[in-house]
């Protein structure tokens, strides 16, 4: 630790700190401009120049990268000589960049008002690259990409990528945006691109973060495909400031083998991709959120702490719901996805309780059949929603002639007055269909059950057997056999419990008899039978080079005992002398 | 090449030094001997050749042996000045080769100058 | 070995090169073998001679008969006259201006006689690709000696005590580099020969690279064994040099082959090579974080020296950087001694390293003197001795007005100061600087403005732009300064250009910024009243800027002597020249485009020009 002398105050600092850090510490501001703290510094503003006194020497260094190493140190940041250097910098820069916000800032700040000097390389351009080196330096240090440099000599330089090409080696991290300080840099969606979080999130997130804040476990989650360390091996920022040393990079998905007997499948539902109805806006303009989004925003852990607010940050004068969007509909889902009437009704009731906005209900036909649901509905109707039944054709952006700021129109039929109408709303929510998960014919196959014919896993009997499929040991519950609600879920969840648990307590399950079964001598190994069961009951036994069938799974249909070109396949009950047998006693009567 | 010793550097300088010495017009002695059209007539490529065997034989390496033109006594070619530096220079005329071993022998190496052969004692510029 | 009666001595130096010497050098041989006298005469190439505006040189040992201005064709007759007549030729000599009578001998000459030769003594004598050469002129001698009878220590001591301060600029005592570099912690040093010499005009290096390169390689073995830990050396050339690149590459080369360079040199365990690296055209790689950078395979751009190259250099190991310059005077300090040295120059220097300028130092003199060329001598030999005594004084008689020392990064030094003993400290103290030794002359014809735009256009072309004071400054001072120069500058102008030069000094990331603006300052210390003319009166005293000027015709010249003749108003482009046949003629300044043909074209003196 050395003692040193800031503008007349004493400190106490370790060697080598920075005179900037130092500073810092002590309370007082030196101006920077190419300077962060995410990277070496690179020290070519020169504003941060200080005046430091060893002895009798008096000199200007930067102050972001001198390194103070003796005791007795005297440091000036804001001496005359100082302010002359300062003024004289500012002028030069806002010569050639009169209209970049963070010079202008600076500027001020040290007290230049217009420069005297007339610039010949005059950018006029409020985001003109202002040659910081910031975005070089983060993609070399930090991100390690070495994407972006510095090209030609003198007044001449400026950034570029190499060749002046797109460059294939950019990871898109948007670190280069981050860092520039004057918004020259900017990163352009071209669609679902590399790194792109899902639209759960209002707002961007980090690779590395806690889904949400009332998640269980309360553990943060790497996105691979965002994160920098997993695309080039740079950064690993995040690991440096974990404590206990728990981030693992090299953490790969395992595959496990557990013995079981029985499965219950609840893989869930996905909402339906709103991108692909651009009538809607969603994605397109501002302040068009699905339902879950919304739901996101009113959570108290979400981005605005569970208060209602446009992108703008200004409180919605009038918001309008959107049913069905994707449901009852020819196009997308002939299907009800039951649920968003009733969540569509609670986001009308929260509106009206946190936000003095007019709320529009846009909907065909209100399904409120459950427990104490159509008495919210009645109550909601009595808060002075306005229900609007009918179809929503388009939303749009409006403007007003006074200038004022534009706004979403809605443009609709209403049914019950037989008229178009045209609404104004500041925010839209849309509430998009159920549908099943994108990887439900992948399931369907590894474990032998099938779909409905809207995509969801089919029961064994939809009024008496809901929780069972077709394939005995494998049941399904929740949102993966249909949409339903909370109680719904839970209710069909403790049924699959409750038959599983019965079946363990048996300790043996009772199966049909009627299976098929695979002679070993006779098999030649031509796995013909592998592929055409349609039940995937069949698999080949590499020691013994013949066919084996999992009874389980065999449900005695018998395409297989046709198949076999060695006759080695037979149906237990059903051989060839059995079946004749059947028939001469028959025909012996 | 081989690889140097220090040694060697003396050997290196030793075997040069003649060459240097001339170049650097430096050295103990300076024999010129006069070769113009005259001289070379009068057999002055001879006495060079007598001087340049004498200097072989005592193995000296501070004697500079030079040319230059007419100094405009021509009757009294082959003609040589010598001079020891320090000492002013000695023209030697009508030279033969027993002549020049003797020159050799007391002015060059010991130092003293011959006085029946020479014309003058006193210095010449050089045109 | 039958001794050579004659050896003759061609400059071999890029000046003379690019006017045919080795040409020359063929034809002499020829003649020389066609009047049969290739055993008593042997031609030799050498390095450049120093006088390098009267080239191609030749020089006849051993009377040191110097020749100048030689041409192909002139040999058969020179040959004939010297090598088989005896009769040196008198044309070829040199004769002083408005002089009739040449001075044959190089020694007398006062171009040479007003010299002492220390980097440069070789100059001139050796054939620089023959190592034996140098050998037999004293060379390695010094490397013996410090290998076999001297401590790493002792060597550093010597070198400290003698003062040597380094010659690329900075005059930073060598001494206390070394020490330094030598005390840091660290098992892998590198020591560097800075080659990269960028100011304009300035080819000191150039001359020692090109005519003696083995004083610099052993002076680099040397600094290497005192320093310690050193094993590895580097010669960074710029790539404008290649024939100084080829004389290093072949001299590294020799010494390598005879055992001075790599492994056990003299049989001792002291081990170190050197490789030589070429630049790219850059004049910032002269900085020596950015050379470092270069040599790294990095851009060479500068980074902030807060943290020295002898603590973290080379790939972060401690480097000692000098000049050519520099390490061709280490053998000649251990061979003689510290005190021999200290004897030479200005000062004192046995308690502050800082306290003198000792030894001597190349000096390329350039401009409108008579002699140019260059010229070695003792520090504190004064500057009106250079430029009226070795230099010859001013061409075609006229006035001298300022001497401009230390290239771009140095300064104007006026009349009135002319008397000043050239060291580190006193052209310091003055506003200039010695810098690596660039001397330029100037007369009455040149503009001090003009001159100082001159240089701050070389500077803001080279910067390499990573700082703003120096990126944006330059550019801006140099912005001010063309406006001057064609009549559009204000008087404020001039209180900007100091303020601009002021922070650029004060608050560059690098020494070339750091410098940059030195023209510019002095040249408005000591002409402020030139600055003034072109500003307020828009004229230009020195009648150079252009735009500034008015051309008019003497009507009594152009009517008495030239009789109305009308060439002028033939040849004028602008069309703004009138007048009748055998009538005087006028010139519309409104049309005139201050091209100057009519002045060039009147045979009669009548274009006035103001």
């Amino acid at each position: 630790m050395i003692n040193v002398n800031i503008d007349g105050k004493e400190i106490q600092i370790v060697e080598e700190t920075t005179i900037v850090r130092a500073a810092e510490s002590a309370g007082i501001w030196v101006p920077t401009l190419c300077y962060s703290e995410l990277f070496e510094p690179y020290g070519v503003c020169r504003i941060c120049s200080v005046e430091v006194i060893r002895g009798k020497r008096s000199r200007i260094v930067t102050a972001c990268n001198y390194p103070l190493r003796d005791n007795g140190t005297k440091i000036l940041t804001n001496s005359p000589r100082i302010q002359t250097i300062r003024k004289m910098i500012m002028e030069l820069l806002l010569s050639r960049w009169p209209n970049v916000q963070i010079i202008k800032d600076i500027a001020e700040a040290v007290g230049v008002k217009e420069p005297r000097i007339k610039c010949l390389e005059r950018d006029e351009d409020p985001n003109a690259c202002i040659l910081c080196g910031n975005c070089v330096n983060i993609c070399k240090d930090v991100v390690k990409a070495n994407v972006l440099s510095f090209e030609n000599r003198g007044i001449k330089r400026e950034i570029s990528l190499p060749f002046d090409e797109k460059s294939d080696e950019c990871i898109v991290c948007g670190a280069c945006a981050h860092v520039c300080p004057t918004g020259h840099i900017k990163i352009k969606t071209l669609g679902y691109e590399r790194g792109a979080l899902q639209d759960w999130y209002l707002g961007p997130k980090t690779a590395i973060n806690i889904p949400t804040l009332q998640a269980v476990p309360r553990v943060p989650i790497i996105n691979e495909e965002a994160c920098i360390k997993m695309q080039t091996g740079g950064c690993g920022i995040c690991s440096t400031y974990c404590e206990p040393e728990a981030i693992n990079y090299d953490a790969k998905d395992e595959e496990v083998e557990i013995e079981v007997g029985q499965i219950l499948l609840t893989t869930g539902y996905q909402t339906i991709d709103l991108k692909q109805m651009p009538q809607y806006g969603y994605g397109r303009l501002d302040n068009v959120y699905s339902s879950l989004e919304f739901e996101h925003m009113l959570n108290s852990t979400g981005p605005t702490g569970g208060t209602i607010l446009c992108k703008d940050g200004s409180v919605p004068r009038a918001v309008g719901i959107i049913h069905c969007i994707g449901s009852r509909d020819e196009n997308f889902h002939k299907y009800c996805s039951r649920v968003c009437c009733m969540y569509a009704l609670k986001f009308a009731h929260l509106v009206k309780d946190r936000t003095p906005a007019e709320v529009y209900q846009f909907y065909i036909d209100m399904r409120a059949f459950g427990k104490g649901y159509e008495e919210f509905y009645k109550r909601l109707l009595d808060e002075g929603v306005n229900m609007i039944r009918g179809k929503v054709a388009e939303i749009s952006e409006g403007y007003l002639t006074n200038g004022e700021k534009p706004f979403l129109m809605v443009k609709c039929e209403d049914t019950l007055i037989g008229k178009f109408r045209e609404i104004p709303v500041d925010m839209v929510i849309l509430c998009p269909a159920i549908e099943p998960q994108f990887d439900a014919s992948n399931i369907k196959k590894i474990f032998s059950i099938s779909q409905s014919p809207d995509k969801f896993f089919l029961e064994r009997h939809p009024k008496l057997d809901p929780v069972s499929t077709m394939t005995d040991g494998v049941f399904i519950a929740g949102c993966a056999q249909g949409p339903k609600d909370i109680p719904d879920s839970v209710a069909q969840a403790s049924a699959a419990a409750a038959r599983i648990l019965s079946l363990i307590s048996l300790g043996e399950v009772a199966v049909d008899p009627i299976k098929a079964e695979v002679a070993d001598e006779y098999c030649s190994g031509c796995r013909i039978c592998n592929s055409l069961c349609p039940y995937t009951a069949i698999s080949f036994e590499e020691e013994k080079k013949v066919s084996f069938i999992n009874d389980m799974l065999c449900k005695g249909c018998g395409t297989c005992v046709s198949a076999c070109p060695s006759s080695a396949i037979t149906g237990k009950g059903f051989t060839d002398k059995q079946i004749l047998a059947e028939l001469e006693g028959i025909l012996s009567v | 090449m081989a690889k140097l010793k220090i040694e060697d550097l003396e050997k290196i300088t030793e075997e040069f030094k003649r060459k240097m010495t001339l170049r650097e017009g430096a050295g103990r002695v300076k024999i010129t001997v006069h070769l113009g059209t005259c001289g070379i007539a009068a057999g002055a490529r001879k006495i060079m050749n007598s001087f340049m065997e004498e200097i072989e034989k005592s193995k000296a390496t501070d004697i500079i042996m030079t040319t230059s033109g007419c100094a405009g006594l021509c009757s009294r070619e082959p003609m040589a000045t010598v001079e020891v530096i320090g000492n002013a220079p000695i023209k030697y005329v009508d030279l033969t080769i027993d002549k020049v071993k003797i020159i050799f022998d007391k002015h060059v190496m010991k130092g003293a100058f011959v006085q029946e052969y020479a014309l003058s004692v006193g210095s010449e510029k050089i045109q | 070995m039958k001794p050579y009666t004659i050896q003759l001595m061609i400059c071999a130096g890029t000046g003379c090169v690019s006017n045919q010497s080795f040409e020359i050098k063929e034809v002499l041989e020829k003649e020389i073998k066609k009047h049969n006298l290739q055993n008593e005469a042997m031609v030799v190439t050498t390095g450049c001679n120093g006088f390098c505006g009267a080239g191609p040189i030749m020089v006849v040992q051993p009377d040191g008969i110097f020749y100048q201005y030689l041409k192909v064709t002139d040999i058969p007759y020179l040959v004939e006259e010297h090598l088989v007549k005896g009769r040196p030729v008198k044309k070829f000599m040199y004769v002083p201006p408005k002089e009739e009578i040449p001075i044959p001998r190089m020694n007398k000459i006062p171009f040479f006689s007003g010299q002492t030769l220390v980097a440069l003594r070789n100059r001139g004598m050796i054939d620089p690709e023959f190592i034996e050469d140098y050998i037999a002129r004293g060379g390695y001698r010094a490397l013996a000696k410090v290998l076999t009878t001297m401590s790493p220590d002792e060597v550093l001591k010597e070198i400290k005590k003698s003062g040597l301060r380094g010659r690329g600029g900075g005059g930073f005592p060598t001494g206390v580099k070394w020490e330094t570099c030598k005390k840091i912690p660290g098992d892998r040093k590198f020591v560097i020969c800075n080659a990269d010499e960028g100011d304009p005009g300035a080819f000191m290096d150039r001359s020692i690279i090109e005519g003696d390169p083995h004083s610099v390689i052993e002076g680099m073995i040397i600094g290497a064994y005192a320093i310690e830990n050193v094993r590895e050396g580097y010669i960074y050339v710029r790539m404008e040099y290649p024939l100084a690149i080829k004389r290093f590459n072949i001299a590294v080369q020799q010494a390598k082959d005879n055992g001075l360079l790599g492994d056990n040199i003299f049989d001792t365990n002291f081990c170190f090579d050197i490789k030589v690296r070429r630049g790219a055209g850059a004049f910032v790689c002269g900085e020596s974080t950015a050379l470092m950078a270069s040599i790294m395979g990095n851009p060479g751009e500068p980074r902030a020296k807060y943290i020295h190259t002898v603590e973290k250099g080379l790939y972060d190991c401690p480097t000692c950087l000098n000049n050519v310059e520099t390490w061709a005077n280490i053998p000649q300090i251990v061979l003689k001694g510290a005190d021999w040295f200290t004897g030479i120059g200005t000062g004192d220097v046995t308690h502050d390293p800082w306290g003198g300028s000792k030894g001597t130092k190349v000096f390329s003199l350039a401009g409108k003197v008579n002699n140019t060329g260059l010229v070695e001598v003792p520090m504190g030999i004064t500057l009106r001795e250079i430029v009226f005594n070795v230099g010859g004084g001013i061409r075609d008689g006229k006035r001298f007005k300022a001497v401009q020392t230390g290239g771009p990064s140095g300064g104007f030094i006026p009349e009135s100061l002319v008397d000043l003993p050239v060291d580190y400290d006193e052209l310091t103290k003055v506003g200039s600087m010695m810098g690596s030794g660039g001397m330029v002359v100037l007369d009455e014809n040149n503009c001090m403005v003009d001159m100082a735009k001159f240089f701050l256009r070389f500077t803001q072309d080279e910067s390499c732009g990573k700082c703003v004071p120096c990126r944006e400054g330059t550019k801006r001072m140099y912005d001010i300064l063309y406006r001057i120069t064609k009549g559009e500058g204000k008087e404020e102008d001039l209180d900007l250009l100091e303020e601009l030069s002021n922070m650029i000094v004060e608050s560059s990331l690098c020494a070339l910024g750091g410098s940059a603006p030195n023209p510019v300052l002095t040249s408005l210390k000591y002409f402020r009243e030139e600055y003034l003319t072109h500003v307020r009166d828009k004229k230009c005293p020195a009648k150079v800027c252009r735009e500034l000027l008015t051309f008019s015709i003497d009507p009594e010249k152009c009517l008495e002597n030239g009789h109305g003749c009308g060439v002028c108003e033939k040849n004028c482009p602008d069309g703004a020249i009138y007048g009748e046949k055998k009538n005087v003629h006028f010139i519309d300044s409104m049309k005139c485009g201050k091209c100057g043909v009519c002045f060039d074209v009147c045979k009669f003196g009548a274009i006035t020009v103001e």
